[in-house]
This record gives C-alpha cells, structure tokens and sequence, in this order.
C-alpha cells in the first residue's frame, strides 16, 4: 500500500516539473489539451465549485472575478461578480483580461464560453463525476497557475483520505438509503452522480440508483415500494427539516418505523471540492447511526 | 322537454368517469392489483396497500378530476363570454397572475400551503386587475376586456421570465414544474370539487341566457336577458374556477381550451348540456392523462400538462376532421 501511494506521489511530481520550463499544458474535461505560455495570472473563475477548487490549487491570490454563489472560501466573497453561471456577463470577463478562464460543463452555456474562446481566452472545462476528477482538477489548476506542489500536496491528502474512508466502510452492512435532492417535485439522484457514490462508498444501497437519469423526478408511491431503511436529505436550510417530517405520515416506511430521517450539512455533499470529504464523513457516520437503530 | 336528450350523455360520462377513476386508482409505479383495490376499498389489504391507495393515490386521482372539471367548465365560461373560440381559461392572466403569487413564494424559500396562497392571492388580483382596467371610463365590450387581459397577461408572462432568471438554478425544477401543471402536490380534492359542484349549480339555470348570450349581446339584450350583470358574474365565476384549479395543480394547460370545443363537436352547442358535461370531461381527460404522466415512465414522473396536450391534439384533431 505505502509503496503504491509513495509511486504515484513521485509520479506526480514529476508531471509538472517536465512542463515548467515551457508552455503549460493540462488536458480538461472536454478532452482537449489546454496549454498556457506561462502560469496564469489573471483567473476568472465560472462557478462556485471551481472557485474552491482554485483556492484549494493555491491559485487563489491569482482570482480576479467569479460567478455568482461563489461564497467559499470566504476571501472569493470579496471578489467581483461576472454574472450567474448560466448567464455570464462576457463584456465583464473580457474587460478583465483574464488568461485563464475556469468553466463548468453542468452549469456553464457552452456557446458563451465558446464565444469566449473565439476571442482568445482560454477556457479550461471542469465535470467531475467521481472522487478522483477532484484532485485530478486540482492537479490540473495548480499546474495551468504555476503552484504544482500546493496542488500535488492537496490532491494526495484527498486521495489518502478517501482510501481511508474506503478501507473504514468496506465491510459496513448494507443499508437501504433514499436520497432526497428537492420536495416539489420529488428529486432523488441515481448511481452516477457523485453523492450517488458517496452512498456506495459508505455502504449503503441507492435505492434508485438504477435510473437512468442522473437525478430523476420520481413518485412519492415509489418510495413507499422502495422501503428505504434511512433517508437522507442536504437541504440548502434548516427549514427543509420539514421535508422530513412529511414522511413521518408514512408509518409503514423502515425509516420512518427507527426513526432514520436524517438532515446532512449543506453545500458539504453539493460541490464537489475538497471539502466534499467531510460531507461524505459526515453522510457515513449518520448511516452508521442508522444502522444501530435497525 | 330537453331533459331526456341531455340525460342519456350525462349519465355516459358519469359512468365514463367512474371507470377512468378506478383504472387511475389501480395502477401506480408500485404493483398493486385491482383485486387489491376493490379489496382495499372493502376495508381489508395491507397498511402498505392501503396508505398507497387510499391517502396517495385516491386523493391525487380526484384532485386530477376536479383540476380537469374547473379548467373545462371555465373555458366553455370563456368562450361564451368574449365569443372568442380561441379563449381558454388563461386567455385574461390569471394563471399569469397565480404563477407570479407561486413563484415569488418559491422564491423566498416557502412551500406548500403558502405557495398555493400565494397563487390563490395572485389569480385574485390578476382578476381584479383585468376587470378595473377594462371597465375604465368608456363602454365595456368583450373585445376590451379581450385585449386587456391578453396585455395584462403579458405583462405577467414579463414577471415570470424575470423571475425565472433570478432564480438560483437548485430552485428552477419546482418552478418549471409548477407552470407545466403538476398534481403530486395538489392535496385533498374536497375544497376544489365544493367550488366546482357550487358553480355548476349557480350556472346551470343560466344556462338558457347563456345561449342566447353566446349568439351575441345585441339579440341577448333585445330578448331580455341583462347582458351586464350576466357578463360580470360568467366572468368572476370563470375566475373563481380558474383560481382553484391553479392553486391546486399549477397551470395545466390545454384541458380548458379543447374540452368545450370537443363537446361542441360532439354535443351541439347547448350552454345547459355542455357546462355539466365539461366538468365530466374535463375531469376524465385530466385522471387519464395523470395516470399516464404517473406511469410512462415509473417510476419517474412527468408533468401532467405534457400528456394532456399529447393526447387532447389528436383527438381534437380527429373530431374536427369528422366534423361537418
């Protein structure tokens, strides 16, 4: 095992250290390489997962501007605002020379950044869909900012941490689990999603993992005949508490019968950065809380 | 004496509606067989299959019947008072106003009770809205009323689009839903079916200046029917309907424009037979096509509003081809 870590971190050192002396170069989420003649200077940053991201890659000293919603950490509150991430003001990003430009496919119009590309900025596209695309980002950013070994560093700690987390709940008994995204209408999310792998990992069954949709809309009858054991819900507030208690009306439910409605941090579970490790901390002691009342 | 030839259609769509309820009731993303209902009706079936039946989806399906019956009758309210075959029960904005009240609740984080308040309230105002400004200083006609609830509904149609995109993007899936028409959140359908059943109680001995009022107001006048009075109260009453329907099931669409063209096409045009048969209608087209929007693709769901016009096109089509 030690072994095995200790080569991928020697590994990793050496990816940007052959790209230092030269152009930069990163390869994004479109698959495309992205290469800057220098470390970037000027950052405009498109959502407020890649904003933790850059700060977390050591580049926040280097952020210019960032979307809206982007309150983590504290200091990227501070920074001017180009618009919300799905209608971004160009005229403002443009007006700040920025060299590099952190985009997000899920939430970014893909024809105003292209738009943006055209007149010669580079855009760099983040989608993570597992764990690993978030050091992996990280690693990237550091690289494209010139900050590779506060990047490397991050990117391993995550990684050890997750691998702990793994070893921990590898043998937990399965458990049941629904997932509440959203009330009106019913919103759950299925097993690619990455809180979706959150469950996994913490040994619980996504009981509508098997959807085809990443978050599907689905019945309140349904849920009945899934009869999870423990539900969960990240409301963006203390008030979506009450989505909870709505489902003490169903007596019949497992999770209702222990008492397994559980209300997990916001934001921790939602944005996948690093912080996304103590949301699914989080998630595997509250299960692990379920499973003893079973 | 009409009442015979109005009864055989009626008990029809009684017996129609009947049936539509109970094949809404059997099926469901989870396999509950019809032996079950009738079983569970009876009083037996497990707590499973009770909670499922009797407090999911019975009140669901009736809430659907009752959103239909509304939206139907208030149309064919319409249609008669701006004797515009174009007019639905949306014509004059008040979804626009419900949906602005609903949506600026969504907005502030609120659910549930407040939210239909609030589209109860903005239906309320879009009503009285539409029905100062159109009475303004000169006469009345129904084309003024048209063009200022068509201008008013705009301006709502403005405030949505502006709520929309202030909207953080984890708010936007409740708001959509709720302007495509959605029943999962409609609660107890007993409210909705007392307004219902009152209106169509008020209206049906109207039905006979409603004829004449449909052939114009100059003949209505000249016959003895006091075409103002008669005006103002088909449209509060058209408003009052509306307004229950919205707040209960956001704003379905399509049910009220076609169900009363429908019957038209089949019925004839006799205000007295097609009030009671829209709120039939109305009522079954709507369980239908939830009970579809329940199970297309189960056990995911889908709007309501999207099957209603899926299924109301061909079959309006299919009637006016058919027609003379």
């Amino acid at each position: 095992m030690t072994t095995r870590r200790l080569t991928v971190f020697i590994l990793l050192l050496l990816v940007p250290v052959t790209v230092l002396g030269e152009t930069l170069c990163a390869s994004d989420a479109l698959d495309r390489n992205v290469c800057l003649p220098g470390p970037a200077t000027r950052i405009v940053s498109l959502s407020p997962g890649a904003t933790e991201l850059l700060f977390s890659a050591g580049a926040g000293d280097l952020v210019v501007a960032v979307s809206a919603w982007s309150d983590y950490p504290p200091q990227a509150e501070q920074l001017p605002r180009v618009g919300d991430s799905s209608r971004l003001d160009l005229e403002a990003i443009l007006a700040l020379a920025p060299d590099l430009v952190v985009a997000w496919v899920d939430g970014n119009s893909r024809q105003q950044l292209d738009r943006l590309a055209q007149l010669g900025v580079t855009v760099f596209w983040l989608a993570p869909r597992e764990f690993e695309h978030i050091p992996q980002a990280i690693e990237d950013l550091s690289v494209l900012t010139g900050t590779p070994a506060t990047g490397v560093a991050q990117a391993e700690l995550f990684r050890n941490d997750l691998i702990e987390l793994e070893e921990n709940y590898a043998e937990a008994s399965l458990i049941r689990v629904f997932y509440q995204v959203w009330d009106q209408p019913l919103m759950t999310i299925n097993r690619d999603e990455l809180i979706g792998k959150a469950i996994e990992l913490c040994g619980g069954v996504n009981v509508f993992g098997h959807l085809p949709r990443l978050v599907p809309r689905i019945s309140t009858e349904a849920v009945l005949e899934a009869a999870p054991e423990v539900i969960v819900t990240s409301g963006r507030q203390e008030s979506d508490r009450q989505w909870l208690e709505d489902w003490t009306a169903f007596a019949s439910l497992p999770a209702v019968a222990a008492g397994n409605l559980y209300l997990e941090p916001p934001d921790l579970l939602a944005r996948p950065t690093l912080r996304m490790l103590d949301g699914v901390k989080h998630l595997c002691q509250t299960l692990e809380t379920a499973r003893a009342r079973l | 004496m009409p009442g015979s030839s109005f009864l055989r259609p009626l008990v029809g769509l009684v017996l129609m509606g009947m049936l539509a309820v109970l094949v809404a009731v059997s099926v469901g993303s989870s396999h509950v067989g019809f032996s079950k209902v009738l079983w569970v009706f009876a009083g037996g079936g497990s707590e499973l299959d009770r909670t499922l039946i009797l407090d999911l989806r019975l009140p669901r399906v009736l809430s659907a019947f009752v959103v239909g019956g509304l939206l139907a009758v208030a149309g064919a309210l319409m249609q008669v008072l701006l004797r515009n075959p174009l007019a639905d029960p949306y014509v004059l904005g008040l979804s626009g106003g419900a949906a602005v009240g609903a949506l600026l609740a969504m907005l502030a984080g609120t659910a549930g009770f407040i939210v239909s308040g609030s589209a109860f309230a903005g239906a309320m105002l879009a009503t009285l809205l539409v029905f100062g400004l159109a009475h303004g200083s000169g006469s009345w006609t129904p084309s003024r009323l048209l063009l200022t609830g068509v201008v008013v509904a705009a301006g709502w149609g403005a405030l949505i689009t502006l709520i929309l995109s202030m909207t953080p993007a984890a708010r936007l899936p409740g708001m959509l839903y709720w302007l495509m028409g959605d029943l999962s959140h409609s609660g107890q359908p007993w409210p909705g079916m007392l307004v219902l059943v009152l209106v169509c109680l008020l209206v049906l001995p109207l039905g006979r200046s409603l004829n004449v009022l449909a052939r114009g107001s100059m003949q209505a006048a000249a016959l003895g029917v006091s075409v103002r009075p008669l005006e103002w109260l088909i449209y509060l009453l058209a408003s009052v309907l509306t307004a229950t329907a919205v707040t209960m099931a956001g704003a379905v669409g399509f049910v009220g424009l076609v169900v009363p063209h429908m019957l038209r096409l089949v019925l004839g045009n006799d205000q007295r037979l097609i009030l009671p048969a829209c709120a039939l209608a109305g009522g079954i087209l709507l369980v239908l096509a939830d009970t579809l929007a329940r199970n297309v693709i189960a056990p995911e769901q889908l709007p309501v509003g999207v099957i209603t016009a899926l299924l109301g096109v061909p079959t309006f089509l299919y009637l006016l081809y058919r027609s003379r």
